[in-house]
């Protein structure tokens, strides 16, 4: 009865404009990508070669194929099929990015405060990104914890972006971003470099203390002979996770001096993996990076736009990549995030990387630096369907992405992409007279319907920030 | 902000008129009983369940009988009740009734990261029972819409404190409380300049405190027991006061504004293992599975998106038709109708979520919140009009509200034995021509005056009120002027009015009934206030009354030539 009159319900008041179906977000798909230059990253590139996806998984590469009953074929002679691309640095996806009113906010999570309605997802499936790492911000030495979200486009609950198993990570900071914050806007440490060092030391130590008493507090309990009450404290038990390995590190980084600062702090602490993000001056310490066996998540050639990052080059990628540093391009950006292909290319100009090594800059490499490569960031069999097809090369200045596919589901298609993509409309906004406006070389359309924000490491931090310092 | 001032002297300076008043003529009267019967009414008992023809008996504030062949005790006030339809009094699931907002200057913060606990909104150990303010005028708002008993709440703070449950009537702040310590009231109210900058740090926070919260129980029972030998554990009020929500005896009630929030709020809900209902959220339909599937009820918002007109342009085009892709400014018209459909599509399913929660079979009572009263009735019509079923409505104001706040015992139904909250109307709740009559809570009688029209009204007179209105209005012997400005025929009349402390306000409605003008606006502070009179010739004269304050200023104006 009650089905009836939902069903009722849903035909007596139609929607007047016909939405997109959405596949739902736990959908995984099957499809059969057929005759398609496949650059599978890990092996290779195969000519001539189909994919079949089973399942959201990918069940066999090879020639000629057959299509099992109901399964859609997509026709991809003289297109070319490369893994979802996975950006390792974004901050798109998220309501919150900086909890910037302590040094050290390890206990927040930005996995808490997913925005499935985020539209810079779907922008991102448009340029074949199927992966990003939501970052907290920027703002203090030790931020909250990010999440690693699967481009899932089309559900209202956060849940299901989540990608299930990958491993948790957290951001640290290092250099004027914190000392701004913290150091100048409110006076306390850290004020200097050198006062960021022992802000590590010192968070690392009392969760070295704090996760020894409570596990003894634990252990009294368990043998009915429970000890004085050592209380429950997220930032400590977070830091403890840090220390145990168990929660990855990826570090807001620029120059050298402060990248080795932090590898020594690590290796005093025991602790053996992180990735540096940004990481301009990666570069002159190529070597130490590798012996450490750090990962390096750099802009392609964005740099000059603050102090710390005068002494950059275009030619980091391909440097640390030859030095053996494991190497990925980010955005850390909206609009970057849509053209990551392009940003992988120009490490081919700039140091002649191959082929492959381009690639992995955005695919097998950040896939490594989240934990989660024996997942995805290749077209191997028993891997995730994480797909982009593209017109043409990818590191083509030419090619379009066209098809992009997520465990086995077309999330993207640009034959069937309209303009308007918003999963809620608020029916409180006007619609604006939509402007046309000409700058020297565009026309845009905007319509303040759709939202064109800007987000960055440091997002959050000012309009708060200001309103302190007014204080 | 710069204009407080001056309205604040004006108030004080008509502050003693009232006094006098008060003295004067509202010294109330011990009722001479306490006994009433109804005679002859139509009786919803409960949605669904109706007698015709029958009476009901209100004594000491108990309903005594309800029936057709009930004797009409000798000392009874006896209501002749033949046209009229009594219901059981509604019930705001949840709300700011009678809570006053809080007044208290923001103390400087010299650690953000550790603020003091009342900037930072962790005061679960306040009580709404301590907030309470018998004279807001949301009270008797709420009253002359039905309303008998409210569950209202603390405003601010993530963790804000315990709910209670009102009255809508009392002389005291005591006299309202019903009950107290209800539930917890949470919510995402970050602390600006302050540790929980974000929601982000909300949830970190709640999740942390609900385990501390656990432990320190956990550990002061063992502590009671066994000291010797143990640290002390330090009395901590915030501890205290979560022990029971974070051990599950307690319910949380989750402030939610959007489906965002909702989702997250479920999430905190699994993580700590609490029980939470949901409230707010006026479109709750991308969740209305989930809820049906957790059995989870929800206070449901009843402050609707405002309704939302198709675009002018868009018949001609046809959102049917609309493109997908705008190639040029040719496609602006058609992309401008398509957005404009999807915002009426969305006021459209907010308006069909309620519906929907029914079909799912969801327990749902209406929260009124924050909204504005006037909206009330309107925004129940909306509802029904999208398919819900006017005794869910019912329902979800009387029954359905009773149970989830386990008031069930003394509220919801007219029943004997049950407190005496009702509403009497002169036809169906939800019918746009009915109005309420009178309205008893706790027993206690409030008759809704119908307004006098005032001496020398003509409803046969035809007047012109268009023009440009050069007004003077007394405020307790200083003299204020300005302009309004009135546009239309008689049917649809439409202006502004001009003052010095407002500036230029719209009228929410202007009505012309013979000669009798009434023209209905809100300003900043004083809330709604109505201007009514009579036109002759060029000239009007009436009064502006402030329904918030409860005064009353005399205004005439006259209509500057063509």
């Amino acid at each position: 009865m009650r089905l009836f009159l939902s069903l009722l319900l849903s035909f007596c008041c139609p929607p007047l404009i016909a939405q997109p179906l959405l596949p739902p977000p736990d959908a995984r798909g099957d499809v059969l990508i057929r005759d398609a230059t496949v650059l599978t990253v890990t092996n290779g590139t195969l000519e001539g070669t189909d994919v079949l996806v089973r399942n959201g998984t990918i069940e066999a590469i090879g020639a000629d194929l057959n299509a099992p009953r109901g399964v859609p074929v997509i026709e991809a002679a003289g297109k070319f099929l490369m893994p979802g691309i996975i950006d390792a640095h974004s901050h798109l996806g998220i309501s919150s990015v900086n909890e910037w009113t302590a040094p050290v906010t390890a206990e927040v999570d930005v996995g808490d405060v997913v925005n499935p309605l985020d539209l810079g997802i779907y922008r991102a499936l448009a340029g074949g990104v199927t992966v990003s790492h939501a970052m907290h911000g920027s703002a203090n030495v030790i931020g909250g914890q990010n999440e690693t979200l699967k481009h899932r486009w089309g559900t209202f609950d956060p849940e299901a972006l989540k990608m299930e198993g990958a491993p948790p990570t957290i951001k640290f900071a290092l250099g004027e971003n914190p000392i701004r914050v913290h150091g100048r806007g409110r006076d306390i440490r850290p004020l200097s470099r050198m006062g960021v060092e022992q802000v590590f030391r010192g968070a690392f130590s009392e969760a070295e203390r704090y996760a020894e008493a409570r596990a003894a507090y634990l252990a009294s309990i368990e043998e009915g002979q429970p000890l004085t009450l050592v209380p429950f404290d997220d930032r400590l038990e977070a830091l403890a996770g840090v220390l145990a390995g168990d929660i990855l590190i990826h570090t807001h980084s620029y120059r050298a001096d402060e990248i080795l600062m932090l590898m020594d702090v690590l290796a005093d602490f025991g602790v053996e993996r992180i990735t540096f993000q940004h990481v301009n001056e990666g570069f002159k310490v190529a070597p130490e990076l590798a012996e450490f066996g750090a990962g390096a998540s750099i802009f392609s050639d964005w740099y000059a736009y603050k102090f710390e990052v005068d002494y950059s080059t275009a030619y980091n990628a391909a440097v640390l990549t030859r030095n053996g540093v494991c190497t990925s391009i980010n955005s850390d950006s909206r609009e970057l995030i849509r053209h990551l292909y392009h940003e992988a290319a120009k490490a081919q100009r700039y140091g002649g990387l191959t082929d492959d090594e381009a690639l992995a800059l955005i695919t097998i490499n950040p896939a490594w630096q989240l934990g989660i490569d024996d997942r995805v960031g290749s077209i191997e069999v028993g891997k995730d369907a994480d797909l982009a097809l593209f017109d043409g090369h990818p590191l083509s200045i030419y090619a379009i992405p066209e098809v992009t596919i997520v465990d086995g589901v077309v999330r993207f298609d640009r034959n069937a992409d309209p303009d308007d993509m918003r999963l809620r409309v608020d029916p409180a906004v006007a619609v604006d007279e939509v402007t046309l406006h000409a700058t020297s070389h565009h026309l845009h359309f905007t319509s303040n319907g759709i939202e064109m924000h800007t987000h960055g490491c440091m997002q959050g931090v000012e309009q708060g920030f200001n309103r302190l310092l007014r204080r | 902000m710069r204009r407080l001032p001056v309205l604040l002297l004006l108030l004080c300076l008509a502050a003693p008129a009232f006094a006098q008043r008060a003295v004067t003529e509202d010294t109330p009267l011990r009722p001479v009983t306490r006994a009433f019967a109804l005679t002859n009414a139509r009786v919803v008992q409960a949605p669904g369940q109706v007698l015709e023809n029958a009476t009901v008996v209100v004594r000491d504030g108990l309903i005594e009988a309800v029936g057709a062949g009930v004797t009409v005790p000798f000392d009874a006030e006896v209501i002749p009740a033949d046209s009229l339809t009594v219901y059981a009094g509604f019930i705001d699931a949840l709300g700011y009734a009678g809570v006053a907002k809080s007044e208290a200057e923001r103390p400087d913060i010299e650690n953000p990261d550790e603020p003091p606990r009342e900037v930072a909104g962790l005061t679960p150990d306040q009580d709404v029972r301590a907030l309470l303010k018998a004279d807001d005028a949301r009270i008797k708002q709420l009253r002359e819409l039905g309303f008998t008993a409210a569950h209202v709440a603390p405003r601010d703070g993530f963790l804000a404190g315990t709910t209670g449950t009102i009255l809508l009537a009392g002389d005291t702040p005591e006299a309202l409380v019903f009950r107290g310590d209800m539930a917890l009231l949470a919510q995402f109210d970050t602390a600006p300049g302050a540790y929980p900058a974000t929601p982000m740090a909300i949830i970190a926070r709640v999740r942390e405190l609900m385990r501390q919260a656990a432990d320190q129980h956990d550990a002061e029972a063992l502590y009671a027991e066994l000291p010797r030998g143990r640290g002390r554990i330090a009395y901590d009020p915030v501890m205290r006061a979560l022990a029971p929500a974070a051990r599950g005896d307690q319910l949380i009630v989750f402030v939610v504004d959007n489906s965002n929030e909702a989702f997250r709020a479920l999430k905190l809900a699994r993580d700590t293992r609490t029980e939470v209902y949901l409230a707010g959220l006026p479109d709750p339909s991308p969740l209305a599975d989930r809820l049906a599937a957790e059995d989870r009820p929800l206070f449901l918002s009843l402050d609707l998106p405002e309704p939302v007109e198709d675009d002018a342009d868009s018949t001609a085009t046809g959102p049917a038709q609309a493109a997908t892709r705008t190639f040029s400014y040719e496609g602006l018209d058609a992309e401008r109708a398509t957005l404009q459909a999807k915002r009426r599509d969305a006021m459209a399913r907010a308006e069909r979520s309620a519906a929907l929660l029914d079909s799912l079979g969801v327990d749902f009572a209406f929260a009124l919140m924050d909204m504005k009263p006037g909206d009330v009735q309107d925004n129940l019509r909306r509802l029904i009009a999208a398919g819900l079923p006017e005794d869910a409505a019912l329902a979800a104001l009387t029954t359905g509200a009773a149970d989830l706040l386990n008031l069930d015992a003394t509220m919801g139904t007219v029943e004997a034995g049950k407190m005496a909250n009702l509403v009497v109307t002169d036809g169906s709740y939800f019918d746009e021509e009915t109005t309420i009559q009178m309205v008893f809570v706790d027993g206690h009688k409030f008759e809704l005056a119908t307004e006098e029209p005032p001496e020398g009204a003509d409803p046969d007179a035809v007047v012109d009120a268009a023009g440009t209105w050069d007004y003077t209005a007394d405020v307790s012997g200083q003299s204020t002027s300005g302009t309004f400005t009135l546009d239309g025929n008689a049917d649809a009349l439409s202006g502004s009015i001009t003052t010095d402390q407002f500036g230029t306000i719209s009228f929410d409605s202007v009505t012309l009934d013979g000669n009798v003008l009434t023209m209905v606006f809100s300003a900043q502070g004083m809330g709604r206030i109505t201007g009514s009179g009579l036109i002759e010739g060029d000239t009007f004269t009436g009064s502006l009354d402030v329904a918030a304050a409860d005064f009353s200023i005399p205004i005439e104006a006259t209509r500057r030539p063509e």
